[in-house]
């Protein structure tokens, strides 16, 4: 998404706006494609945030990768007011204490979703695949993650983007949309968290 | 992962690991809780049921191989996955030999960890449909294993059961309603040589008197009115078998006669047929009524009652084998949860106590109700006494005693009963009778009564 664009997508703090914020570079293309599905999905506009550098205290220096858990604290902690949820997008692979990667995390119900595009680029024979194929799976990994925090649990419904990616098999198997169930089940929730009285902007 | 809500715990005592696993199943649609000590863990255990534990190997206090020990001890049926950090795989061969069903090697991928977790629950839910299997063939067979006792008359009947089952000879088996008769009759045919044949029961007393004759002894087409095609009656059906006579005591005389030629002579006509018929089954009747007391009043044939009964069984009461309560209940609540899906899998001492000073007039039967009705209510995992509360609000169901039906022990029960809890005023006894007091002291002298 060009700069002129971003702008054009309203900036004011209020529990309406999905954030997207970029943790260290990452291109504008998948910042556009994501902000694009999450706006079309929730229907709430979607504020792509600036970039800001990826918390180095997130390294595991021991892996080589980055703590999903500890950027999805930092990310609630300190930059999820204004906004009903924020998913941060790294490019850096990441992992967290148990799992030796992960595509994406977040929490059930929380406010906060990391993903990685790190695993994303390889084909299932380790040759690179398409930008199209790649953004493809960018998408179902970022609506899935948020997903999650809007409390939707894994789904076994036919094709359901919910269902569970362990493998970029898996991920390619799946729809880049949620099935009805889910769908249903996601605007009851979010509802619900745009009746809650919001502490959060009261402090802003 | 199964459609059904699954329930698994995390120990571990490093918060980051407890909340990524948990965090990870809760995606799956389980619900997790999380513990940080092993003794947490089993205090949580005795709340819920767990389908599976994931438990770190090093936490302080009993640790990883303290909490394995105890649960395999305490709760078999719940798998544990023990969880070891990179480089001490030894401890996972040492878990898996103390019983753990699998272990996961920190950090795992991601794939592994979904696929076990698919793996373990089905496992699981194989292992559980396999018992509920087995004791449905249990029950449909009547085997051994489906009575339930340990108690001195119980011993003793299973002694009689083993003794008698080999013969051929006819067997009546007495006792209250719901002690268990038709199970006793089934384990009998399958000890015998019958067990290959059928084991036809015939509940006596459920047959209209006019479809009696043609359900046991069939009959040929035209007998009668709507006869339109041939029908084997159950005795051919039993050939081979054993022919269970349930409710004998409410068979007519009539019936009575025509069973009695069978069962000596083992040949029998079909209503309306002129061909005999060669039988070949054994008899097992039960009833729960006083027949030597019916044959002397001569509501029931002498001459049958002595051909059904060559040996006698009595099945004793639930409130002559007490000690037997805590097993039924422990058979019964698994069976129930089983059956109803609820998880729920003891019952704690003061509601077993409850059962065990209550005198059950509806014996085995009506203990299987009480203990379903606490399932199904059960909202813990652990049954209460409060699920019992209403079997101790006064006498909901009089004592009834069957082998004593008569107008007299009656009288003689209740004027007993009348006094004791008047202690033995007079008086207050007469009033409460509304008779008079002299006719109170006649019928003590009568009946010798005494304190």
């Amino acid at each position: 998404m060009s700069k002129e664009e971003e702008k054009s997508i309203p900036r004011s703090p209020g529990r309406e706006i999905i954030a997207v914020l970029p943790l260290g570079r990452v291109g504008d293309d998948i910042l556009r494609v994501v902000g694009d599905s999450l706006q079309g999905i929730l229907r709430l506009p979607v504020d792509l945030r600036e970039p800001i550098p990826i918390p180095e205290d997130a390294f595991m220096e021991s892996r080589n990768q980055y703590n999903a858990m500890t950027l999805i604290k930092y990310l609630d902690n300190e930059l999820s007011h204004g906004s009903l949820k924020i998913l941060g997008i790294t490019g850096n692979d990441i992992c967290n204490p148990i799992l030796t990667y992960v595509f994406g995390e977040a929490y059930m119900g929380g406010r906060a979703a990391v993903m990685s595009s790190a695993r994303l680029k390889a084909g299932l024979l380790g040759e690179p695949v398409s930008r199209e194929h790649f953004l493809d799976r960018v998408v179902k990994v970022a609506i899935h993650e948020i997903g999650h925090t809007f409390n939707l649990r894994h789904c076994h419904t036919d094709r359901c983007v919910m269902r569970a990616s362990n493998t970029l098999r898996e991920l390619d198997e799946k729809l880049n949309y949620l099935c009805d169930y889910c769908e249903i089940f996601l605007f009851d929730s979010l509802k619900q968290s745009l009746k809650e009285p919001d502490t959060e902007d009261d402090a802003l | 992962m199964s459609p059904k809500k699954s329930r698994l715990m995390v120990v571990d005592d490093e918060l980051i690991v407890r909340e990524s696993l948990a965090a990870w199943l809760e995606q799956e649609g389980a619900v997790v809780d999380r513990a940080e000590s092993g003794e947490q863990a089993l205090d949580f255990m005795q709340e819920n049921f767990y389908d599976i534990l994931f438990v770190d190997i090093k936490m302080p206090g009993m640790g990883g191989f303290g909490l394995l020990e105890r649960v395999k001890q305490s709760f078999p049926t719940t798998v544990v996955v023990v969880i070891t950090a990179y480089g001490t795989v030894d401890h996972a061969v040492q878990a898996m030999k103390l019983g753990a069903n699998d272990f996961l090697v920190k950090p795992f991928e991601p794939d592994g960890l979904g696929i076990m977790v698919a793996k373990l629950m089905e496992h699981k839910r194989l292992l559980e449909e396999a018992q509920y299997l087995r004791d449905e063939v249990t029950r449909c067979w009547g085997g051994p294993d489906e009575i339930i006792g340990q108690s001195a008359p119980m011993l003793e009947l299973f002694d009689t059961i083993r003794e008698v089952a080999p013969s051929e000879s006819s067997v009546l088996i007495l006792g209250e309603t719901g002690t268990g008769k038709e199970l006793i009759a089934r384990a009998i045919h399958a000890h015998s040589k019958r067990m290959g044949g059928p084991f036809v029961p015939i509940n006596c007393g459920a047959i209209p008197e006019s479809l009696m004759e043609s359900e046991i002894f069939g009959h040929e087409k035209g007998s009668f009115t709507g006869a339109v095609r041939p029908k084997k009656g159950l005795i051919e059906v039993a050939d081979g078998g054993t022919l269970f006579l349930d409710e004998v005591g409410e068979i007519t005389s009539k019936m009575q006669v025509d069973l009695l030629r069978v069962v000596q002579e083992k040949l029998f006509y079909r209503v309306g047929g002129v061909e005999s018929i060669k039988a070949d089954f054994r008899l097992i009747s039960a009833t729960h009524r006083d027949l030597p007391h019916e044959v002397a009043q001569g509501t029931f044939r002498q001459d049958f009652f002595y051909r059904i009964n060559v040996i006698t069984l009595r099945v004793p009461p639930l409130r002559e084998r007490k000690e037997d309560i805590p097993l039924l209940v422990a058979r019964c609540v698994q069976r129930f949860a089983r059956e109803t899906t609820r998880d729920v899998d003891s019952i704690n001492d003061e509601a077993l106590k409850i059962l065990l000073e209550y005198e059950w007039p509806g014996n085995v039967r009506e203990l299987e109700n009480v203990v379903e009705r606490a399932v199904v209510t059960s909202k813990r995992r652990i049954i209460t006494p409060e699920a019992f509360a209403y079997l101790t609000t006064g006498d909901v169901c009089a004592r009834t005693d069957y082998s004593s039906r008569s107008l007299e022990r009656v009288e003689i029960e209740h004027i007993r009963r009348t006094l004791d809890e008047e202690d033995w005023n007079i008086s207050r006894a007469a009033k409460i009778l509304e008779v008079d007091r002299t006719t109170l002291h006649k019928k003590i002298r009568k009946y010798g009564l005494n304190r």
